[in-house]
């Protein structure tokens, strides 16, 4: 019998009649998203709002992460319309932000760059209003491939350390936390413009020190945006959930993130793109930033 | 009338019931809280659909069950 979860991991019943316009429209362009693939709870929610984050390059992921329900296995070739495709979404969903993240695609020799470049350069080309952001793959830290896509100038370069060093070995075993730091180092030198973003997911065993640490890792790499989030099981077969942190403690990080320099979004449903929007308008909006990327 | 297990979300296709906060002929309003459905990342509180009286229960803490079917029964 599945656990009672805590009390404010509360959610409304969405209404499905809102949610349908952005299925039917993700549907008719044959579009993924991580929401649907990674059985996110605030589904409901985000696609009432006309939002959601778009997956590129497929559906099945060449990792298998310990604490997502993404498929895995032999991926799909890729889709050389999706960019097309995808942007065809942002103009019928109104999109004034768009996310896009992807699985990995460690098979590729590009490990995806190619394919993320040209989704972003696609959506400027008919959406010249709508701010970009990418949650991004490690691309195996190769330089060439991040440099391709610092190119294309998203607004916002997200790539997730998820959590902390010593908890990869079990559930994030073919990724590499100094890889993933690193990424982050290597964007924001490339492009100083560029607002960058990372995300942990809290729950998984780390330890207040270990959370505190990685913040200060982030901002030594001048990471800019953060997003903090409970840790929830996809299912039996996944990395168990070890701890259900409160919100105040949530909201105890979100302090002390905001005291070393993060805009940050803190709390059990928060994920790296849920109302990605409004975190990206709050970090505008205090004038730290470039105002327009793409006039540059 | 029927009362069925509501869509939760895209990709939830079931979930355990947690608890009932009534019980059989209890009076219920429309959209008041009546039970408490658990999937792996949320906990659901499912409104009663119309008003009426709880006629009959179908399912119980720890079931699982699947969207789209009848849990319980409203009657006048």
């Amino acid at each position: 019998m599945r656990k009672r979860l805590p009390d404010w991991l509360k959610k409304r019943i969405p209404d499905i009649k809102a949610t349908e316009e952005t299925k039917n429209i993700l549907e008719r362009l044959n579009l993924n998203t991580v929401c649907e693939s990674a059985k996110c709870p605030n589904i409901g929610e985000c696609f009432s709002r006309h939002t959601a984050t778009f997956m590129i390059l497929g559906d099945i992921c060449t990792r298998n992460c310990r604490f997502c329900a993404v498929k895995h296995g032999v991926p799909l070739t890729v889709d050389n319309d999706e960019p097309r495709r995808l942007s065809v979404a942002v103009s019928q969903l109104g999109l004034k932000h768009v996310v896009i993240t992807s699985v990995t695609r460690d098979d590729l020799k590009d490990y995806g760059a190619g394919q993320f470049a040209d989704v972003v350069n696609e959506i400027r080309k008919h959406n010249k209003d709508t701010s970009i952001e990418i949650l991004t793959p490690d691309f195996k830290g190769d330089i060439n491939c991040i440099d391709h896509v610092v190119k294309s100038r998203p607004d916002v370069f997200g790539h997730n350390v998820e959590t902390a060093p010593g908890l990869y070995q079990k559930v994030r075993q073919k990724a590499d936390y100094n890889t993933s730091l690193h990424l982050l180092e290597v964007v924001k030198k490339m492009d100083p413009e560029i607002i960058t973003k990372s995300g942990i997911m809290v729950g998984l065993g780390e330890s207040k020190e270990e959370v505190l640490k990685i913040m200060d890792d982030l901002r030594d790499v001048d990471c800019d945006l953060l997003t903090l989030g409970q840790y929830l099981s996809p299912s039996q077969n996944h990395f168990p959930v070890k701890e259900f942190i409160t919100p105040e403690i949530f909201e105890e990080y979100k302090k002390l993130a905001e005291d070393k320099g993060f805009f940050i979004a803190s709390g059990p449903f928060v994920r790296s793109s849920y109302k990605a929007d409004e975190l990206f308008a709050s970090a505008k909006q205090s004038g730290k930033f470039c105002n327009n990327l793409k006039e540059k | 009338m029927d009362f069925i297990l509501p869509e939760l979300g895209e990709g939830i296709d079931e979930a355990t019931v947690s608890f009932w906060m009534c019980e059989k002929g209890d009076k219920v309003n429309k959209d008041d809280d009546v039970i408490e459905m658990l999937t792996d990342k949320a906990t659901f509180n499912v409104p009663a659909p119309v008003s009426g009286v709880l006629k009959d229960i179908l399912v119980k803490e720890g079931d699982v069950v699947k969207v789209g079917q009848k849990i319980a029964e409203i009657g006048e």
